[in-house]
């Protein structure tokens, strides 16, 4: 109801050019994120120092090209003197790895789940519906700091809180192809085009679920990352003295008026990250599938 | 709370706001003020207001100012007459109290020598639930009343500093009549005491309301109201002095101090701290059972760089068990040595696994408690000790306290309340004490004899024999004997002590008024 | 009025749903971590305390049984007693409460009163400076997260500025940065539908205003737009009161704003889960409550939607 409105209402034609600006732009985003991935990989060798090395000395120091220990940091140095531009590099790591993992972790449960709402039908798509329903109707940040409190932050947990809070998205778009798949006009269709039923849906069918999940799976990754930062600014996520984005701000907190680079750093790469993979995530829409807008 | 409604707890609140709101004959640039209410706040809140049950320094800050002691310790170490105005030692083991006349408790009844009885007997009590200061007064045999004014304290041995004992916590007196009437739960939510200010109301991790007592012995105190705020939050609360709304806070960290010092209405007071702060050591758990790895621990920490940047120097590397400033500080000892390579050799030796060794630490119930947990853990990974920090809420931190749970070193800031090591390394790691993790027979024969000696050369020996076990056996890693500063309006005049109280009696707090 | 009933019936259903699986899953994962007992107690309560909570939990009885205590517990409002308060965990709860409200009618105002009118003007000025500028911020407040944007308004508004208070409950200038935070989201999302719905109605309405004469450009623009637009409008401005709540957590921490949101993370660092627990479920309860109006608003305003 609410979403056909809400496609009614975004829905504007989209002219040839507009097809390759769109397609520029997606190509863009993804390779953003390529590079982070790099970078993240990379972090070893790219970043300019040891993100969990202290230096008393040195320590609320300004972005500056000589420090107190003769070397630069470009970013500032934190309240321990550690580096702030290797942590936030660091930082990346775990910011991509949480995220990539809760997306492959909802990605396997919301298939599973749309599939099999999708084939058997009954009470169990009225059940599985209704689950998803009510999750989306609850602010999930809540339930997922109960569980952290009593389960305990670590690695495992938060991955498995993030990607249950996303399961949703994949199980109802995954759950409307396998309708779509037994609708008796698709399986008129099948006749009218002739060729085996396997035949079709590897080559019509999949290419469109795959896209469909491909989007999907970029706007979640957006939000993983956002919801995992939000996790460990609160203290219940990754636990220092391992670098991430929303620990950092977390521990920047104390000094906004004095250090500021210590939050802000971290906070902006944060911020990039999240519009760059989320307007990926809408540009991937417009050139693949339109009629994902407004899930 | 539950006889309060929180309609009037919401009354007396808004009447509190509104005698801080700008407009009041206040001026923020002149350095004196009209103002007849003082608002202080603490980095955190209230645990309990019964004096026996805690001696956290939020709660001595409150308790201090609602009870009175049978003797008063001043800033400056002296002790003077509180609610005894004299007392004498009879024989040996006899001390005689002379108990102030006319003194009320907050209630109206009169203050007699069976609330010093009551009060000693029940710090003993060690069926009292929650009771933190049963080791305060041990060399107290039995305390006679022969009448209403005067208090006999029987010690079981000759013991010098029972005076001194008497003017700090576990020396509180409270009342007899009122406690035993409304039991000790309601007590505990609604003290009533003999002290210059007065409980009204308190609300859980907000504020504590208290209002001058107009018959105090000592005189009644320069305002009206005095408020308590619980502001866990380092920057909310130098913000909070910083723009006006409070005029004293607890726990500058030094980082904040060069900030609140430059503000034109604002200045930062502090006193060296009495007593040290210390990474206290659960030696039961393995592997800080082995002394060689305590040592190795203490080796580790390269403390002059905290002073230095952590500190900004605002403290002195301790040199052992007693705090500078104590009876029988020994200057001719070094201070605790930074070994890195040392440190890692007698890991070796020590057979050290890399069993996990965890930090359980506050932020900022301490100044700069969680970044020193930091710091020190980095410098034991350099020596490569597997070393993990936990953050714990500050009441989960009292509940490991009370159930002796913590599972590697936690930080403790023991004060040294008769200024002797008596009242602070012996008061804790004595058997029985809240810190008995490690015992060591030497140490505890030293000790108890060094307490019942009036010889003070055999307590100095006794003093550097223990000194020495320590530094072997670290039940304690001490880390710094920091200055602990407060930030203050200027028109606030006063004296932090070295001992957290928290003053603000006649003699030591005012006002500056035009 | 056709449909109405059926419709609301399927809605509250749901709603039943939604609040029994949350107590479920609060059931669940708080007997996950073994004997839900010590959790619920402060450590120095008697022994009689531990056998007193655990014959009122079932615990000595079958699962099933469990449970039923539970919910029946939980109908009741009854979800222990705070560690940390000393008193009623569904009290504490209920104390918290108004400050939450009032930050989230705040948000929830401040975003309309922000986002109805750029919308409209951007909208109306497409493809211009501010169009761009306006719809970038939005984009940006969108996809940033929450715990941030708190944080750079205090840096830039509070600290730099010094225009505003940085955290606390004192009186409405401390109000205006965490509303403004909180609603953010909203804000962005109402604006940028509202610019795309006007300019539907725009696009529809410029042939045909073409045409009428004597008739001013904007009245009837206005009217149209108030008209098509107002119900995707209504839909997305009510989903989005709903999700304040979650934001809440996340701001209120920021600011250090005495609301439920603050008071779960605080007690979750106290280790106070009875008011953990009750925080989640009065949560879940308020969430599912305005959800259900708003589908109730909705189905009144369009039927179309009931049938759906």
């Amino acid at each position: 109801m609410a979403s056909s409105i809400l496609a009614s209402a975004r829905a504007e034609p989209a002219p040839a050019r507009r097809a390759r600006r769109t397609r520029a732009l997606a190509v863009g985003g993804a390779a953003f994120v390529a590079l982070l991935i790099l970078a993240a990989l990379a972090a070893p060798l790219i970043a300019p120092a040891d993100p969990i090395r202290q230096s008393l000395r040195g320590r609320l120091s300004a972005p500056t090209l000589e420090g107190a220990d003769g070397k630069a940091h470009l970013l500032g140095t934190d309240h321990l003197g550690r580096d702030v531009f290797s942590r936030v590099i660091y930082g990346a790591r775990v910011s991509l790895l949480v995220g990539f993992a809760a997306v492959v972790v909802g990605g396997l449960v919301g298939a599973t789940l749309g599939l099999l709402a999708g084939f058997r039908g009954g009470w169990i798509d009225s059940a599985i519906m209704t689950l998803a329903d009510a999750q989306l109707a609850f602010p999930f940040i809540l339930l997922a700091i109960g569980i952290i409190a009593v389960l305990g932050p670590s690695f495992p947990t938060l991955i498995m809180v993030i990607g249950l809070s996303g399961w949703v998205t994949y199980a109802r778009v995954l759950r409307s192809q396998v309708l779509v798949l037994r609708s008796r006009e698709f399986v008129d269709a099948i006749h009218a085009l002739g060729g085996s039923v396997a035949r079709v849906i590897v080559r019509h069918v999949l290419p469109n679920v795959l896209s469909s999940l491909v989007v999907i799976a970029t706007l979640e990754l957006a939000r993983a990352i956002v919801l995992e930062a939000t996790l460990s600014f609160l203290g219940l996520g990754v636990q220092p003295p391992t670098p991430s984005w929303g620990g950092m701000v977390h521990e920047g907190r104390e000094y906004l008026d004095s250090a500021w680079w210590i939050s802000t750093a971290p906070g902006i790469v944060l911020m990039l990250t999240s519009v760059v993979v989320s307007r990926t995530g809408d540009w991937l829409r417009d050139l693949l599938d339109p009629t994902l807008r407004g899930e | 709370m539950t006889a309060m409604t929180r309609r009037d707890v919401l009354k007396i609140a808004a009447a509190g706001a509104a005698a801080s709101l700008p407009g009041l004959p206040h001026s923020a640039h002149a350095q004196t003020t009209q103002k007849r209410d003082l608002v202080v706040a603490q980095g955190g809140d209230i645990a309990h207001l019964d004096p026996q049950l805690s001696t956290s320094s939020n709660d001595i800050r409150i308790s201090f100012n609602i009870f009175d002691n049978l003797t008063s310790r001043r800033p400056d170490g002296k002790l003077l007459p509180g609610l005894a105005t004299e007392w004498k030692l009879q024989g040996q083991t006899t001390w005689v109290f002379k108990l102030r006349s006319g003194v009320k408790w907050h209630n109206g009844d009169p203050l007699t020598s069976a609330d010093v009885k009551f009060s000693i007997d029940r710090s003993l009590d060690t069926n009292l639930k929650g009771n933190r200061v049963n080791t305060v007064l041990t060399t107290v045999d039995h305390v006679e009343t022969p009448d209403p004014g005067t208090a006999v304290v029987h010690t079981k041995k000759p013991d010098p500093l029972l005076p001194a004992r008497l003017g700090f916590y576990g020396g509180q007196i409270i009342p007899k009549k009122y406690v035993e009437g409304v039991g000790g739960d309601t007590f505990n939510q609604k003290p009533v005491g003999t002290g210059p200010v007065r409980f009204v109301s308190w609300v859980k991790d907000d504020k504590l309301v208290l209002e001058a007592n107009p018959d105090y012995w000592g005189g009644r105190v320069d305002f009206d109201r005095l408020t308590v705020r619980a502001l866990p939050e380092m920057a909310p609360r130098v913000a909070a002095l910083l723009k006006g709304e409070v005029d004293l806070i607890t726990q500058v960290p030094p980082d904040q101090g060069e900030r609140v010092k430059s503000n034109p209405t604002t200045t930062v007071s502090g006193a060296l701290y009495g007593g040290l702060y210390v990474l206290a050591v659960n030696s039961k758990r393995p592997p800080l059972d082995n002394p060689l790895v305590k040592q190795a621990l203490s080796m580790a920490i390269d403390r002059e760089a905290i002073v230095k940047e952590l500190w900004r120097g605002r403290g002195i590397v301790p040199s052992g068990m007693i705090a500078k400033g104590d009876n029988h500080f020994d200057a001719s000892l070094p201070p605790l040595a930074f070994n890195a390579g040392e440190a890692k050799a007698r890991l070796k030796k020590a057979g050290y696994k890399g069993e996990e060794i965890i930090i359980e630490t506050t932020a900022g119930y301490m100044a700069g408690d969680k970044p020193m947990a930091e710091a020190v853990q980095a410098m034991w990974r350099d020596v490569g000790v597997n070393a993990k920090v936990e953050v714990l809420e500050y009441s989960v931190r009292a509940q490991r306290i009370r159930e002796k749970s913590f599972k590697g070193l936690w930080w403790s800031d023991p004060t040294s309340t008769l200024r002797d090591p008596d009242g602070m390394m012996w008061r804790l790691l004595g058997p029985g004490g809240p810190q008995d993790y490690w015992r060591h027979p030497e140490f505890d024969e030293l000790g108890n004899a060094a307490r019942f000696s009036v010889d003070e050369k055999f307590r100095a020996d006794a003093y550097k024999k223990m000194t020495q076990l320590f530094l072997e056996h670290f039940p304690w890693l001490p880390v710094i004997q920091p200055y602990e500063d407060y930030g203050l309006q200027k028109y606030v005049e006063w004296t932090p002590d070295p001992l957290q109280q928290l003053e603000i009696r006649r003699f030591n707090f005012k006002f500056r008024r035009a | 009025m056709r449909g109405l009933l059926p419709f609301l019936a399927s809605r509250l259903f749901r709603a039943a749903i939604a609040l029994w699986l949350v107590s479920t899953v609060v059931f669940v994962v708080m007997r996950l971590s073994g004997d839900p007992v010590p959790l619920l107690l402060p450590p120095d309560a008697p022994q009689s305390e531990f056998a007193r909570v655990r014959a009122e939990l079932g615990l000595d009885r079958p699962l099933p049984v469990q449970y039923a205590v539970f919910l029946g517990n939980v109908l009741r409002g009854d979800f222990g007693q705070s560690i940390h308060f000393r008193q009623s965990a569904f009290r504490v709860v209920l104390g918290y409460l108004p400050a939450t409200f009032e930050l989230g009618l705040a948000a929830f105002a401040l975003a309309l009163l922000v986002a109805l009118p750029i919308g409209v003007i951007s909208a109306v000025k497409r493809n211009s400076a501010i169009d761009q500028a306006t719809m970038g911020l939005a984009l940006v407040g969108q996809s940033a997260p929450t715990f941030f944007i708190g944080i750079l308004l205090i840096l830039i508004v509070s600290l730099n500025l010094g225009l505003l208070p940085t955290s606390g409950r004192e009186d409405w200038h401390s109000l205006i940065l965490p509303a403004f935070t909180l609603g953010a989201f909203a804000m962005a999302s109402i604006a940028r539908l509202t610019r795309s719905s006007v300019l539907e109605v725009l696009r529809a309405d410029y042939i045909r205003t073409a045409r009428a004469k004597g008739v001013s450009d904007a009245i009837v623009v206005a009217k149209h737009t108030l008209k098509n637009a107002a119900v995707p409008i209504v839909t997305i401005t009510g989903l989005q009161f709903g999700t304040l709540l979650g934001g809440a957590v996340v701001t209120e921490t920021v600011f250090a704003w005495p609301g439920i949101g603050r008071l779960a993370i605080q007690s979750i660092y106290n280790r106070d889960y009875p008011v953990v627990q009750c925080t989640v479920f009065v949560s879940a309860v308020l969430f599912i409550v305005i959800n259900f109006c708003v589908d109730l608003i909705y189905g009144l305003l369009d039927p179309r939607v009931r049938s759906s």
